[in-house]
């Protein structure tokens, strides 16, 4: 069907002979430029592709454990760098993440951190019932659970990451019905708001009150930061009515800091939630495989710039580059209108996303929508003609 | 047919208070638990299922539902079990090793209870001979897995070996489910059946409790 799908190794080459080296070193402050374009709307040929990379791809792709990741903070930079270095067109969001994947938020509110080698951490809950919700006091943000680690990391590093060329963009938080259900239990967080509205509410708000706390903090560390990358797969659990009561007014209040870029995750269903996000401030949203891109568009009325959403786990892991060239083809043609579009898996970088895939992805996109005038766009048959 | 439209209105809405009461009251009027869970809370649990996956429900309501549901089989389960009737299948439930998600694994497990089985639910972390030991103690036709972490879903194959090096691999049927899951990874590792959604889940294991 695709006869030339095989060459993207060709493709690959070519693309990357057109960056010369002195871009390549300052491809980051391109990047954050492109990336601002695009969210005013400006269509930008070829259209940008961005990953947010973590903890649950970045140490395996290097080659060591998750473990060594968390607490070697020079094995941290170098992976940050070497993932950069590898994959220098693309955008890394937010880039020198430094995190201790759901533990981070949730360790300041008391919960128990639990470690594995080569394990995601996970985060302990602290509350038996929704009653024990009064007992939770405020963290001190400068103070309490790993924050001050998070903090610290990037202190430390951030000589090295500024002469090698990049800045610390973003504060990034766990969104607040995200901290919830890692301090009460998913189904008992979600049965709650059923059976303990208020008591709800006074959590939300408690965890609200520390978010801002903390995105404050991390912005008055780092001058640099002008976005907020916010994680919250919990408002894809709940309807629009509940999204509009426990989730609408918290993201307002967490996003509400005056920055350029207020990007949202959560790849859990997002038909509900999706028509009211840029009510939030939000205007970057990386969301899962269950919705198309033109349905994104339609729902969010173009307002947001749209991260995704290549399937994650079955193309860009377990796929080869032909299927990933195949699902770019697929996605880019199916989608009209170009703008505020960045291409992306619907997702966090899955683990074992190889190399070859993710360059397959870069480049076909390169290739697709550079040059091109939108309305002329037939992926397609522009790729076959290469 | 019994007039149980009051149950299951209660069940739907997951109203658990109106639930228990309209259970009692059934039961008061001398319905058979039998009937209340075949013509009452089994419909019920299956409209849930279809609200939830026509996008009207979702996982609070799914929850609310499962709630009332547990409730009434804490009622009737001595009386389904002093009238000797059967369940319509025994379901062993476990996140696997190394997973200590549980909301799939908790909606699945409401599901399958409303759908009328007799549901084991051996929590998160779940160890192979955990599951295998569960199976050698009870006459159980169905073994569920759930994960959540594309890191532990190699624990589900290990789970199926365990069962092979057993030697009871032939007496139940396994399934499998969970967010990173997929058909093609079920097959993969030899389960015997996937689901996509907890909803789905009933018939399937209706579907291999008779095979």
């Amino acid at each position: 069907m695709l006869p030339l799908l095989s060459t993207w190794r060709a493709v690959w080459q070519q693309h990357k002979n057109r960056i010369s080296p002195g871009e390549r070193q300052t491809m980051k402050d391109q990047q954050w430029n492109t990336l601002l374009s695009v969210i005013r709307g400006e269509t930008i040929r070829p259209l940008p592709t961005a990953f947010i990379i973590d903890s649950p791809w970045l140490p395996n792709w290097a080659g060591h454990t998750i473990l060594d990741y968390f607490t070697d903070e020079r094995l941290f930079l170098k992976d940050n760098l070497k993932a950069i270095s590898t994959f220098p067109e693309t955008i890394f969001l937010p880039g020198f993440w430094s995190e201790y994947g759901m533990c981070t938020e949730p360790s300041a509110f008391g919960s128990v951190s639990m470690w594995g080698e080569d394990e995601f951490p996970f985060a302990k809950k602290v509350l038996r019932s929704p009653s024990e919700v009064d007992r939770l006091e405020k963290p001190d943000v400068r103070k309490h659970g790993l924050l001050p680690f998070v903090i610290k990391r990037l202190q430390h590093l951030q000589p090295e990451i500024e002469q090698a060329g990049h800045k610390i963009r973003f504060a990034v938080a766990r969104g607040p019905l995200n901290i919830a259900t890692f301090l009460m239990g998913t189904s008992e967080f979600l049965e709650a708001i059923k059976t303990e509205p208020e008591q709800m509410h006074r959590l939300l708000t408690l965890i609200t009150d520390f978010l801002v706390d903390w995105i404050s903090c991390q912005r008055e560390v780092f001058p640099t930061i002008d976005g907020i990358l916010m994680l919250d797969d919990i408002v894809g659990f709940i309807s629009r009515r509940d999204f509009e009561k426990f989730g609408l007014p918290y993201l307002q209040r967490t996003f509400s800091a005056d920055v350029s870029v207020k990007f949202f995750h959560n790849d859990a269903p997002c038909k509900a939630s999706a028509p009211l996000l840029a009510s939030a401030g939000i205007n970057l949203l990386n969301f899962g495989v269950q919705h198309t891109l033109a349905e994104m568009k339609t729902w969010t009325n173009n307002q947001i710039t749209l991260l995704g959403n290549i399937p994650p786990r079955d193309v860009l892991a377990e796929g080869t580059p032909d299927d990933v060239v195949r699902s770019v083809t697929e996605i880019l043609g199916a989608v009209e209108d170009k703008s505020r579009l960045i291409i992306s898996c619907g997702g966090g970088m899955p683990p074992r996303a190889s190399t070859e895939n993710i360059k397959a992805l870069i480049s076909t996109v390169e290739k697709l929508t550079g040059g091109v005038h939108a309305n002329e766009f037939h992926p397609v048959s522009d790729f076959e003609h290469a | 047919m019994h007039d149980l439209s009051a149950l299951r209105k209660a069940v739907i809405e997951g109203e658990v208070a109106a639930s228990i009461n309209a259970a009692r009251q059934a039961l008061d009027r001398g319905i058979a638990p039998l009937d209340l869970v075949s013509q009452g809370v089994s419909p019920a649990m299956a409209e849930v299922g279809s609200l939830f996956e026509e996008g009207e429900y979702f996982v609070p309501e799914l929850l609310m539902s499962a709630r009332a549901t547990k409730e009434i089989f804490q009622i009737i389960r001595p009386l389904l079990a002093a009238s000797g009737a059967e369940p319509a299948g025994h379901v062993v439930l476990g996140t696997v090793q190394g997973d200590l998600h549980d909301i799939g694994k908790n909606l699945v497990a409401a599901m399958l209870e409303g759908g009328g089985f007799e549901v084991t639910d051996l929590g998160v972390d779940v160890a192979p001979e955990v599951f295998v030991e569960a199976v050698r103690k009870k006459p159980v036709q169905i073994v569920g897995l759930s994960a959540l972490l594309t890191t532990t879903m190699p624990a589900m194959k290990k789970t199926i070996e365990a069962f092979r090096e057993a030697g009871i691999r032939e007496r139940v049927k396994i399934i499998v489910g969970g967010a990173p899951v997929t058909k093609t990874f079920a097959e993969s590792i030899g389960a015997d059946g996937y689901s996509e959604n907890a909803a789905a889940s009933v018939d399937l294991a209706r579907r291999l409790a008779t095979a």
